[in-house]
């Protein structure tokens, strides 16, 4: 049976074997399959996914109801040339046995079912367990230096590991793109939206279509968060209710960060907070240039450019912001900073929330109206 | 002739039951038409929509091995062999009809085709909903011969010494046609598999 040990779903589905223990099983083929698959938990859920195809797709078939069916069968036994005494009408109960294997086979998906189950259900899930349970044959590295790790993956994409950190992912890259971390990194991915990527750490999924981020995820910690460079990833624990949807849909769903957000989910109670980085960095393209050196020009403006250099969603009053002038350097400093050097020239104030930056004032048009 | 008294045992597979009836135990007999009549009715329908004439077909069939039962080999597979004479015979009836009256038998209605359950059971993603119901549809574009073969080796797990005599073709012919329809669906596969696996894993 060890040709088993690298089939895929297709190999499963076509292979002769396989089928004539999900559609005809007998005592032999449940017997080598159990021991198969005791040996080869892993494989369970390829296993089953599988045997649902092959249950699945049927030959199309034409109804012939059991009465039918008997009336034809007495039909046959009674034109035997039987000149002989014969007792051919012993009560023989020949469905009890299909019956009898039908529900070991139900009894057999069930269970399999339920172990998978109870698996996706476990409190906490770490890195050894998840590199553990990964279908695909994995490279490992580990960041012994004391220093980043740079590491290139075999779709392009580049990870920056943290000094003790440690990251595994498939050796070739193939229809799916996923990596699973212990530690910090910060992610580089190369643009491929048919091949989301997919970040696994402990509880934590993040899922990216073409992004730079990081994401801080330790066995020893209580918290993993990640946070976004540049585009938008998508969170979701492993206990999301929804996770294979989430993971499987084309679009990012679940919550969605964006440049400069981060969140941080605790592994405890899987609650998610969502925030802005501590210090926001300004999203390079390469093509654009931000200059953030302002000679009396409307504070609305000035906002308006932070906005796209930081990719922050921030609220204000456009046009009573319209009737305040700037003049300011603003080039080298930190966002919070020159928020605050213009905030102060035009007397207003602002508060970080959640995911945006609102800011309060009541304009400077007074003297200006006529 | 002899009957044994009958009895047989109901774990007898059919080799078992195909031995013990041509030893002549009616019950072993009974038991073999039970475990094959779903699979003979089913293979006959492929070629005649005409369910009393199948089911004629299918009594001349098991008469005809209890009254050869003296003569016939204990150890071929007796599925091969009831499919093969099953096969034999309608084609036999349909020519004959050909010569009579025609509206008894309607030549080939059905096929090979396949189906997919919507809502299976055991399908646990959409998904794979999808991909069962992209094989169906790739297995019901074969050529029929192919098709054939694939009923007989996959939905009932025939050898292929045993399809080349119901099909009554040379053993080389099933594995070409089998190697056809499986380079066919090899390489939908892997379309099929890019375009519904983007976000997936495999």
């Amino acid at each position: 049976m060890d040709q088993y040990n690298n089939f895929k779903l297709e190999d499963f589905i076509w292979d002769a074997y396989f089928r004539k223990w999900v559609l005809h099983p007998t005592r032999e083929t449940e017997e080598s399959w159990h021991l198969w698959l005791e040996n080869n938990p892993d494989k369970t859920e390829l296993v089953l996914r599988a045997a649902g195809i092959v249950k699945a797709v049927a030959p199309v078939s034409i109804p012939l109801d059991e009465t039918e069916k008997k009336l034809a069968i007495s039909g046959i036994v009674s034109k035997m040339d039987s000149s002989a005494e014969e007792i051919l009408h012993q009560p023989v109960s020949y469905f009890s046995k299909i019956w009898l294997r039908s529900a070991a086979v139900i009894m057999l998906l069930a269970g399999l079912g339920w172990i998978l189950w109870t698996r996706n259900q476990q409190r906490q899930v770490d890195y050894k367990q998840l590199v553990a349970h990964a279908e695909e044959q994995l490279v490992e590295k580990i960041n012994h230096t004391r220093n980043p790790l740079l590491i290139r993956l075999p779709d392009g994409s580049t990870v920056k590991l943290s000094p003790g950190g440690r990251i595994s992912f498939p050796a070739k890259s193939r229809l799916t793109r996923e990596v699973y971390l212990s530690g910090e990194a910060f992610f580089d991915i190369t643009r491929d939206s048919s091949r989301p990527f997919f970040v696994y750490a402990n509880e934590v999924v993040t899922k990216v279509l073409g992004t730079s981020f990081s994401v801080r995820s330790y066995s020893g910690e209580k918290q993993v968060s990640v946070s976004v460079r540049t585009g938008k990833v998508a969170v979701f624990t492993r206990r999301d209710a929804e996770m294979t949807h989430k993971q499987r849909s084309k679009e990012l769903t679940g919550v969605v960060i964006e440049p400069n957000q981060q969140i941080v989910v605790s592994r405890e109670s899987v609650k998610m907070i969502k925030s802005l980085v501590s210090s926001p960095q300004i999203i390079a393209d390469g093509t654009v240039n931000y200059n953030f050196e302002f000679d009396d020009v409307p504070a609305s403006e000035v906002f308006a450019a932070l906005r796209r250099a930081y990719g922050i969603d921030s609220r204000y009053d456009s046009e009573m912001m319209n009737d305040c002038p700037v003049t300011a350097r603003l080039t080298d400093l930190p966002l919070y900073e020159k928020l605050d050097l213009v905030c102060k020239a035009i007397n207003a104030t602002y508060e970080r929330t959640d995911a945006s930056i609102i800011i309060k004032g009541n304009g400077c048009g007074q003297a200006a109206n006529p | 002739m002899k009957i044994l008294k009958a009895n047989c045992q109901q774990e007898e597979d059919e080799m078992n039951l195909w031995r013990n009836m041509l030893e002549g135990n009616a019950a072993c007999y009974e038991q073999l038409i039970n475990k094959t009549y779903n699979l003979l009715f089913q293979y006959g329908c492929r070629f005649s929509s005409d369910r009393e004439m199948l089911k004629d077909c299918i009594q001349d069939v098991f008469l005809e091995i209890w009254e050869k039962r003296k003569v016939l080999n204990q150890h071929i597979p007796p599925r091969a062999y009831l499919l093969a004479s099953l096969r034999r015979r309608i084609h036999r009836v349909a020519q004959q009809s050909r010569f009579q009256t025609t509206e008894n038998f309607e030549k080939s209605i059905s096929d090979f085709n396949v189906e997919c359950s919507a809502e299976h059971l055991f399908i646990q993603s959409e998904q794979d909903q999808q991909l069962a119901e992209r094989i169906t549809f790739l297995l019901n574009e074969l050529p029929k011969r192919q098709q054939e073969a694939i009923f007989l080796r996959f939905f009932n797990d025939l050898e292929r010494d045993q399809i080349a005599d119901i099909m009554d073709i040379h053993p080389q012919s099933v594995s070409n046609l089998l190697q056809s329809a499986f380079r066919t669906i090899k390489i939908h596969w892997k379309i099929i598999v890019s375009l519904l696996y983007l976000p997936g894993f495999e």
